[in-house]
């Protein structure tokens, strides 16, 4: 278990948004893919992710939509808006600089 | 920001659906999971558990995300309401005395702002622009010091209004009591005499016709058109349309009516609302031809409203100009000083006059008793936060576990906030009801009729009430919150229900002599205001109030002869006086309080200028005179019917007279004259006990009496006036007479007839009403006060029960320990007596002016006050004390 991270604070919302970008997607599958394109190192309760997605969707920054899944269940969709997508850039963008920033820090010799 | 809106509103409003969409949502994801590990080959129920594992606690996320959809602030609220309220519904006790004493608290203040709000602030109704309208007042230098006058002249007006250019409108209003109605049907009422201008100052549209216009209201003299009030309009003519264009008397001259102004319209009068409103110059015509071009007949005030962006000071700077101007026209008429040498100025102050220069008694006093008001306020307070804070402290165990469950402080201040809320609404419905069924009284005290209106439906009364329970619910919520917030969870949870010291709070000691100390205030304040007012009540006036009537006729502009008016005199007593129930009648010409004659000082042989002495105030009768007031003759004789016109010249002289001009010989056939040289010299043949007809407190008065009919022989004729002294309460007599006299008066001429009390009485008021006030706020605070010293003491003693037990077990005696319990309650009355006393002594010296003949710092009031408040603890203590005796060593050492 040494190799799996505590998310750190404020950064499930962007990969949420990130995943997203992808397509509309139900809950269970946006954590289905986190924990597969993050190779399982990523350490995400299932549950923290509901909050986060209503946090959003408050927000304005996803909507949501009851569709069919492909077993054909019930099952509530999270899309990006508009004002998501820019978001989404926004803190891209600010997670680089942030991580440039920290990494050229971290590798002064 | 409008989504987050929708979101919260339709989380909040569509919780249901929510619920089971979060529910339908969440196990969806499971039951994906567990498929998903039923795929790589676990059992159903194995896959379902690693599935939930894998997910977290569902409550607990749901929890969260129903925080996170922002409606936690709704939901925590009701849950929070919920919470408080069943926590006061399983203590009606405790509940039922919080909501008593916040009802009380703000229903006093509430009452109290109203009637503060009507006099000092609240535009009069239907009024434009309250802030730019303004009355006008003019002041100049008149023997030595400074006269500030609101009653100006016709002509004054004119040139105010003519020379300024601050004002957009201007107006003349003069209010007066006339008669309406002829005959048997005419009543003195209440009518505003007002310039045609007037009406444009109010956005009041007629219910009925129309109002009159500047052209109606010309001098010499105006149109005879008359607008009814409304409640003249109900009372009169039944509220009937066909009322427009029937004549109607008022005043001296017939009346066309020609419209009804709305209800609730008055113009701009502290008094009575008017019944009807005719033209100044209507009024002012039928009375004199010259008054609009003399100077020298004040009768009228002058309202004005500023232009927009005129200053108050550049309209006062621009109406003082005006006045010197016209203060010089003035001196082409009369012999005045010039208008510089006067200091002329002139005001646009306030309409309400108790907020300007001539600010009467009246509002001093509301404003005191809103300051008692404001005070039980806060001891009510001070009770309810102790009572919170002692139930606070009961939970704090309860409290600490919450705490250690993980709510937040923040969560359980709010809780505790939220209780002290609940409590404080259900306190300001209890105040509302205070206010508006208790109040009557108050605002009967204060304001005219038609403003004693009901709180339920007045707007500001109302915001002032809400405003102050929020204020309380902040006060009294305010302790426990912070004393929740200091407790040391760990320290609670170990000490278990007990505690095994009993330990003081700072706050609630605080509290408690904070209480004691202001009923004590309010207490003393209550006594001395007693004494004053039965100081007031014990004070020999000199006549008796209670059987007399006083009974006015007037002429109404008809003219009789001499010999007709005194015959009409003579034919009002006779017939007043074989009235049933009527004991006897004189006839008068000075009346108490109200209007009195003076005829200047008498001249007495040998003595020099008898005017230093003071002023001589002269009263006339017929023989029955002393008798039916009740005025005592010291010694000497009263006038017979032998003291007529033509027999010597007698007089009767009042006590302190005879003693200021003969302070050492008998008054007693000494001789004085009154008026010119020529008139002859009477003859002192009584002297009478001291009266007192112009001021209830002060110097002593000198009054003299004639024979009526010496007087008229003297000085023309006798007014129509005549004093009844009936066989019981004046009140039941004031019709009949009235009736009975009115048929004897010629033409439109009429009687009004009153009790003489409606003269003494308001002379009596502020005294009675600070009695009141006093002793109704003091009797309320030293209730709470009780209550508060009952409930900590109780508590401290359900908090040492273990303690007590143990002494109890060790062998202190029954006496010990209530001495212990006791004692500690005595203490704290003590203290409070102490504080609350020096305060009284500082203060006093505020409140005596208000006091009648009464020394602020009297011992009987104090030791009075300081005896009741310690007998009162004591009962509050003694309960609890008792009940500490009873504690069994036993069970109490074996609890917890």
């Amino acid at each position: 278990m040494t190799d799996r991270l505590d998310l750190p604070q404020g950064t499930l919302d962007l990969l949420i948004l990130k995943a997203l970008s992808l397509g509309p997607q139900h809950g269970w599958a946006i954590s289905e893919r986190l924990h597969l394109v993050s190779r399982a190192t990523l350490q995400i309760p299932q549950g923290s992710l509901y909050p986060a997605l209503h946090r959003l969707e408050r927000q304005g920054w996803i909507r949501a939509e009851w569709g069919a899944s492909d077993n054909n269940r019930r099952a509530k969709y999270y899309e990006l808006t508009r004002a998501g997508q820019k978001q989404l850039e926004a803190e891209t963008a600010a997670w680089d600089k942030l991580t440039t920033a920290v990494a050229l820090v971290l590798k002064m010799a | 920001m409008f989504t987050d809106l929708r979101f919260r509103l339709r989380a909040l409003f569509r919780r249901d659906a929510m619920e089971q969409e979060l529910d339908d949502e969440l196990r969806f994801h499971i039951e994906r999971e567990t498929d998903k590990y039923v795929r790589e080959g676990l059992s159903r129920a194995e896959a379902e558990r690693r599935a939930r594992v894998a997910f977290g606690g569902v409550d607990r996320i749901k929890d969260d995300t129903r925080d996170s959809r922002g409606i936690s602030m709704f939901d925590t609220l009701s849950q929070d309401l919920r919470y408080a309220w069943r926590g006061l519904r399983s203590k009606p006790g405790f509940t039922t005395a919080v909501v008593l004493t916040l009802g009380l608290g703000i229903g006093a203040n509430t009452a109290m702002f109203g009637i503060v709000d009507r006099l000092l602030f609240r535009p009069p109704a239907y009024l434009i622009a309250p802030d730019r309208v303004h009355r006008v007042y003019v002041a100049y230098m008149w023997e030595g010091a400074e006269r500030t006058e609101r009653t100006l002249e016709y002509t004054r007006f004119v040139d105010l209004t003519r020379w300024t250019t601050s004002f957009d409108r201007t107006a003349a209003a003069a209010y007066r009591s006339l008669p309406v109605g002829t005959g048997e049907d005419a009543r003195e009422m209440p009518v505003a005499t007002i310039s045609g201008s007037f009406f444009d100052f109010f956005e009041a549209r007629p219910v009925l016709g129309r109002f009159f216009t500047p052209e109606e209201d010309h001098v010499p003299r105006g149109s005879a058109v008359v607008v009814l009030g409304y409640g003249l309009w109900q009372s009169r003519y039944g509220g009937r349309a066909d009322v427009l264009g029937k004549s109607l008397y008022v005043g001296n001259a017939i009346h066309t009516v020609i419209g009804v102004a709305p209800i609730g319209f008055v113009g701009i009068t502290d008094e009575s609302a008017p019944a009807a409103f005719i033209p100044i110059t209507s009024f002012a015509g039928s009375r004199n031809t010259w008054y609009f071009q003399n100077y020298n007949w004040s009768w009228l005030e002058m309202f004005a409203r500023r232009k927009a962006g005129v200053s108050v000071e550049a309209a006062n700077a621009d109406l003082s100009v005006a006045f010197r101007r016209s203060w010089e026209a003035q001196r082409a008429q009369d012999r005045l000083p010039t208008a510089t040498e006067v200091r002329a100025h002139a005001l646009a102050d306030p309409v309400q006059l108790s907020r300007g220069p001539e600010a009467g008694p009246d509002s001093r006093i509301v404003t005191w008793v809103m300051g008692v008001a404001v005070i039980v306020l806060l001891v009510a307070c001070a009770n309810v936060a102790n009572l919170l804070l002692t139930r606070a402290v009961n939970r704090r165990r309860e409290i600490a576990l919450r705490l250690a469950l993980g709510v937040t402080r923040r969560r359980l201040v709010q809780q505790l906030l939220t209780e002290s809320m609940l409590l404080a609404i259900l306190g300001g419905v209890a105040g509302l009801a205070t206010a508006q069924w208790g109040g009557n009284a108050l605002r009967a005290l204060f304001l005219r009729a038609e403003d004693a209106r009901a709180v339920l439906t007045d707007f500001r009364t109302i915001a002032f009430a809400g405003a102050v329970t929020l204020t309380v619910s902040l006060l009294t919520g305010l302790a426990p919150a912070l004393h929740a917030l200091r407790g040391d969870v760990a320290e609670s949870l170990k000490a278990g229900a007990r505690e095994g010291t009993y330990r003081r709070s700072r706050i609630r000691t605080g509290l408690l002599l904070f209480q004691g100390a202001f009923s004590v205030l309010l207490l003393i304040g209550a006594g001395l205001f007693v004494r004053s007012l039965s100081n007031v009540r014990s004070l020999r006036l000199g006549y008796d109030v209670e059987p007399i009537v006083y009974v006015e006729g007037q002429k109404r502009g008809m003219s009789f002869s001499r010999t007709e008016a005194n015959a009409l005199a003579e034919r009002l007593v006779e017939v007043a006086a074989a009235t049933p129930g009527i004991e006897s009648a004189t006839l008068t010409i000075s009346v108490p309080f109200w209007s009195n004659e003076g005829r200047g000082a008498p001249f007495v042989p040998g003595v020099d200028s008898l005017r230093k002495l003071g002023r001589f105030m002269l009263q006339a009768g017929s023989p029955a005179y002393f008798r039916t007031v009740g005025t005592r003759l010291v010694r000497g004789r009263e006038f017979t019917e032998a003291d007529r016109d033509g027999s010597a010249p007698v007089v009767v002289i009042s006590e302190s007279m005879a003693k200021a001009i003969w302070p050492t010989k008998d008054a007693i056939g000494q001789v004085m004259r009154i008026g010119s040289d020529t008139n002859p010299f009477m003859t002192i043949i009584g002297i009478a006990e001291d009266i007192r007809g112009r001021q209830i407190a002060g110097e002593r008065e000198f009054w003299y009496y004639l024979p009526i009919a010496q007087y008229i022989a003297r000085f023309g004729e006798a007014d129509l006036n005549v004093f009844a002294r009936a066989n019981g309460r004046a009140e039941d007599y004031v019709e009949v007479l009235r009736r009975r006299l009115q048929a004897e008066m010629p033409g439109v001429s009429y009687v009004k007839a009153s009790p003489l009390n409606a003269f003494v009485a308001p002379r009596q008021r502020s005294w009675q009403f600070g009695a009141t006030m006093f002793v109704a706020f003091g009797g309320l605070a030293l209730v709470l006060a009780a209550i508060g010293l009952y409930s900590v003491i109780a508590y401290a003693v359900a908090q040492r029960t273990h303690e007590l037990g143990v002494r109890i077990a060790l062998g202190a005696s029954l006496g010990d320990v209530v001495r212990m319990i006791a004692g500690q309650g005595l203490t704290f009355a003590v203290a409070g007596i102490a504080i609350g006393s020096i305060i009284a002594l500082w203060a006093g010296q505020f409140i005596e002016p208000l006091l009648f003949d009464q020394k602020a710092k009297d011992p009987l009031v104090f030791v009075s006050v300081a005896v009741l408040l310690f007998v009162v603890a004591m009962i509050a203590t003694l309960r609890p004390a008792l009940r500490a005796t009873r504690v069994d060593p036993t069970v109490a050492l074996r609890s917890d």
